[in-house]
């Protein structure tokens, strides 16, 4: 198989993120929507995803090992990590930059935390897609 | 999706057929990188450093113009 221990922890770290980030504000979306108004009543949901993800993360690498051992990192891993880092920045440094205008008229901090919170869900989401599209298509 | 080829040309693949069919990865291991980094290398799909280039261009014994050529264009 070409695929080398890096790229799969990518994916490891990409469907993982995507599960359970993805029910996290899928179930924080509907918690803002009926009104919940304070964000430490977001805690113990934020919390359990953390815990699930960790275990999620834990779990794909032992997966991912079994399939091959770990080579360690090249000039090639670094790189792509490098480059991808750099196209998602722009997707957080812009979020940013609306949620510090968010905050000029006063809008909610709930929608603001979770706001700052799906920016870097998504740049994380974003560098990874780009390292994969790194890994598949080369530079 | 598209290929994105790179404008370095490089004769690894036949060089590593003329040094006793040498495998990726036994060649990876000599340079301090992965098979698969090799793999893109020979397949123009990453261009190495130059401390890898000069690496490879050791392990064959050639000058690194006979390794590597910078083509103006690819189609």
């Amino acid at each position: 198989m070409n695929t080398s221990f890096e790229e799969k922890s990518v994916w490891v770290q990409l469907v993982s993120l995507m599960v359970i980030f993805g029910g996290y504000f899928a179930v924080a979306g509907f918690m803002m929507a009926d009104g919940v108004p304070v964000l430490i009543a977001y805690v113990p949901l934020f919390t359990v995803s953390i815990v699930l993800l960790v275990i999620m993360l834990t779990a794909g690498h032992i997966i991912a090992v079994c399939f091959g051992k770990p080579e360690g990192r090249d000039e090639r891993d670094r790189l792509i990590e490098w480059r991808a880092d750099s196209v998602s920045s722009h997707v957080l440094g812009g979020g940013v930059l609306i949620a510090i205008t968010g905050m000029i008229f006063e809008i909610n901090n709930v929608w603001i935390a979770h706001f700052l919170f799906l920016l870097m869900f998504l740049s994380e989401v974003l560098k990874l897609t780009m390292q994969l599209v790194y890994y598949r298509r080369g530079m | 999706m598209g290929k994105e080829k790179t404008q370095i040309k490089n004769q690894i693949k036949t060089l590593r057929f003329h040094q006793d069919e040498m495998t990726q990865q036994q060649l990876a291991e000599q340079i301090g990188v992965t098979r698969q980094t090799v793999n893109a290398i020979e397949g123009g799909k990453y261009s190495p450093s130059l401390e890898v280039a000069f690496k490879i261009a050791q392990v064959f014994g050639k000058p690194l113009d006979e390794v590597f050529q910078y083509v103006e264009s690819l189609p």
